[in-house]
Order: structure tokens, then sequence, then C-alpha cells
């Protein structure tokens, strides 16, 4: 039997029915794609431990028959894992925080382009998870480069309104800052936040993922930071993300900081 | 084909059940139909009573008809060993094997956080009670070899290492990725046999 061709990435497995699996899948060709995995509750021979959560596969997908139906998936082997994700409850949950954001946000049915791109950031954003210091300020990065990567990029140097600066604060819903002249006339929502924690974000944003846990963000700029990216997070998701609370819970509890 | 609307309404109710499809549904059906009035009556009682009967065991979360439950009760198991579950299905799959004879602690789940699952939300802080004063040498973290249930374990044992006692995740002859409850006895029996110190 020859190899599937096609690769995936596991965002999400949900059981269904007594015997199926429905699963999240991040494709380099088309994007976000769900798929029926018939048999995989009970038969471990179709898919050998393969349908797991952060789990790089190559498949074989038989398209959805018709609209609003599910696409099958056929075949899957086990390319890569992110072990590293599964021995540190930390790691895990913000490598399930990544996942979350592709979920909600990755686009079904991309433009090839913007699904490779999408599939890239997705391995590299785990890897980082796998070997950075998982820490708040790391889940801080990686929520903004990964609304980034999703093409919600917050404009951090020059107004939104005028294009002019120096920055007064930040407008959530416009997705950027605005300068003083400009915040005169803002009604109301403008998130005051120091020039440090914007050069901060803005530095992020240029940085290769790889070498984003070089940067440096603590104190009071890692709290502005934090409410600014989460706000804009939640703007654009319309509600909180499940693996928030966990994080919070997880961050601050017992066994923070253990490993 | 259709029926009375009693029969369909049996049928109904019966398709709800997990692996029972239309066709299962409508030959259960006839065939308590066909059945003496006594016995139909004792399976009416079962269902009632199951949900009104049963309870969680106070020591080790199983479901159970009287807490603290048989295990927990009984003399002659290891209270020194402690084999950690996701779910009470799980327990009956270890149990099943007949290999194992210390006692059981069931978390209700694994750590999950796309459901919002947190720490707060398995029964951690009664594991850890459980642990404190020191009768328990061995924890045997049997969570499901998913990445949840890794991740679990390996938060439970964060937890638990302070305590001293010796942290144990079974071996996997399981699938990766698989799930304690459908793995068959010989396969559960092994990888508890060959269980190793988890870092
Ligand atoms: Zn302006
Ligand atoms: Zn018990």
């Amino acid at each position: 039997m020859t190899a599937p061709a096609r690769e995936a990435l596991v965002l999400r497995v949900v059981d269904f029915g007594e015997s199926d699996r429905i699963v999240h899948l991040l494709t380099p060709h088309a994007g976000r794609l769900a798929a029926i995995a018939k048999g995989a509750r009970r038969s471990v021979r179709r898919f050998p431990g393969t349908l797991d959560v952060f789990h790089h596969l190559r498949v074989q997908i038989a398209e959805r028959r018709r609209p609003g139906g599910l696409a099958r998936l056929e075949q899957a082997r086990l390319v890569g894992w992110f072990p590293g994700l599964r021995s540190d409850a930390t790691r895990f949950a913000l490598g399930c925080f990544v996942l979350e954001l592709l979920d909600r946000l990755a686009p079904e049915n991309a433009h090839p382009q913007d699904a490779r791109r999408l599939f890239r950031f997705a391995r590299e954003a785990l890897a980082l998870v796998e070997r950075a210091p998982a820490d708040a300020r790391l889940r801080v990065l990686l929520e903004l480069v990964a609304l980034d990567a999703l093409g919600l990029r917050p404009e951090l140097d020059d107004c939104v309104r005028c294009g002019g600066g120096p920055p007064a604060g930040f407008l959530v819903a416009e997705g950027g800052v605005v300068c003083g002249t400009c915040a005169q006339r803002v009604a109301g929502g403008l998130l005051p936040v120091r020039p440090g924690t914007l050069r901060a974000l803005s530095g992020a944003l240029r940085l290769p993922l790889a070498r984003l846990d070089r940067l440096v963000l603590a104190g009071p700029l890692l709290a502005e930071a934090r409410e600014l990216v989460a706000r804009l997070a939640r703007f654009h998701i319309g509600l909180e993300l499940r693996s928030d609370g966990f994080l919070d819970e997880i961050l601050d509890g017992p066994a923070a900081g253990a490993a | 084909m259709r029926s009375a609307p009693p029969i369909e309404r049996l049928v109904a109710n019966l398709k709800r059940l997990p692996g029972i499809g239309e066709k299962s549904a409508t030959r259960l059906a006839f065939h308590l139909l066909g059945s003496a009035e006594n016995q139909v009556q004792e399976l009416a009682d079962a269902i009632a009573r199951v949900k009104k009967d049963i309870v969680l065991c106070e020591v080790c979360f199983d479901l159970t008809d009287r807490s603290p439950c048989e295990i927990c009760r009984a003399p002659d198991r290891d209270t020194a060993t402690i084999c950690v579950v996701e779910e009470p299905a799980d327990l009956a799959a270890v149990e099943g094997t007949g290999g194992f004879k210390g006692r059981y602690h069931v978390l209700g789940g694994a750590l999950s956080p796309i459901d919002g699952i947190g720490p707060e939300a398995l029964r951690i802080r009664e594991l850890e009670a459980r642990v404190a004063p020191g009768e328990v040498r061995e924890v045997i973290l049997a969570t499901n070899p998913n990445a949840e249930g890794d991740a679990t374990a390996h938060y439970l044992a964060d937890r638990l290492r302070p305590s001293g006692v010796r942290l144990t995740r079974i071996a996997y002859g399981m699938p990766l990725g698989g799930d304690l409850e459908y793995a068959d006895h010989v396969t559960i029996g092994r990888s508890l046999a060959n269980r190793s110190e988890l870092e």
C-alpha cells in the first residue's frame, strides 16, 4: 500500500456515536476541515493510535458527497507527534491553546498559499511550545503571532485612523493604535498602553517564530500585553477560548513551574 | 414499517441506546412484546432503579450501590497501591484482567483544555488526601494512552511527587491514542505488569 499523499495536523478529536470519531484537521492543501473516521473508536486496526491531538499525519480523505456532509478519513499514517507536549501539563495546555485558536479561526477551503503558510505556522508554533519556557509570556506571544498568522494582525506602530503617531492607546474594535489627536475623537474603549509594551509586541511580529522566546516581556508590560492581546482575540472570536480558563488555572496552579 | 404508537415509542427509546439501530430496536421491542409480563416488569424495575440506587464510592469514586464500594471494603486488597483511572469503565477494564490486587481512584476524566476541564474539575485533591497519610507506597497512573491521558499522568506526578510515593505509568502494549475501555484484557494486563517509573 502506498503512503497517503496529503499532510494534516490533528486539531481536535470528538467521539461520534458508539464507534466513530470526528477529526478536525489543519491541512496544507485546504486549510481546516472536519472528517469522519468510521470505526475509529472500536477498531485500532484502521487507525492504530493515529487520531490524537498534535499528531502530524499523512492522510487519505474522501471528499464529502453532498454540501454540509462530512468528508471521510479513509487512512492515516503517523509522521510526527510532538511528544514534549504530552509530558508536561503546561506545555500541553499551551499546545491545546494554539490548536483551539486554529480550530476556531482557520479558514475552510483556504487558498493553497494561505493553507500552506498556516500549516507551517502551526508546526513551528507547536515545536516552540515543546522547547521554550512554558510561561505566561509565551502564552501572550503565541496568541499574538497566531492572530497574525490567521490574518488578524494588529497595527502596533502607526495610528489606524491617520497613519501618524505616537500612539496614545489601543482601539480593540479597529485592531490598532490611535494617535493622541485621533484619540480625542474616540467615544470609548480606548485601552491605555505603554510604548514599551507596543515595542515588545511589534518586535514579536517581526521575529521568526523559532526565536520568539528570546523576546523580553515581563512585569507590568506583560500584564498590559496580556490584556491587549486577550481583548483582541475575544473581539475576533466572539467569546472566550475554552483553554483560556485552563491556562489561567495551570499557570498559577499548585504544579506551576514544577517542570 | 408502521407499528402501533406504543411500539413505536418503545422502539424510539431503545434506539437512543449505544449500538442500537432501527433494526435491533424493532427486534428487541417485539421480543419484549412476546415475553412474560413479570419478566418485562423486572426489566423495567431494573432500569428505573439503577439511577436511584447507584452512588459514588466516597473513597475511590467508582459507581457502587453501597459506599465505600466492595473493593474499598475488601480486607484482602492491597492498600499500599492505588491505580488511578479516568472513568468507572476503565476501572472495570483493569479489574477485568484479574491481575491487580490494589485499590483504585477514579479521576472523573482527564485534563482537557479544549473542553474546559482543568485540574479543579478532577478528583485530584481527593487523591492527594488518600496519599498524604503515608500508607500508600505506589500510585499507578493508568489514564488513557492519548495526549490528554499522558498530560494528566504527568500533571498528577508533579502534584504527588512531594509525597515521596512511587509513581508509575502503565506500559503500552496499548496502542498510542487508545481508549482503555476498549482494549482487551490481555493487553491491559500486560500493560500493568510492564509499568515503569514516571520521570
Ligand atoms: Zn491619528
Ligand atoms: Zn471504592
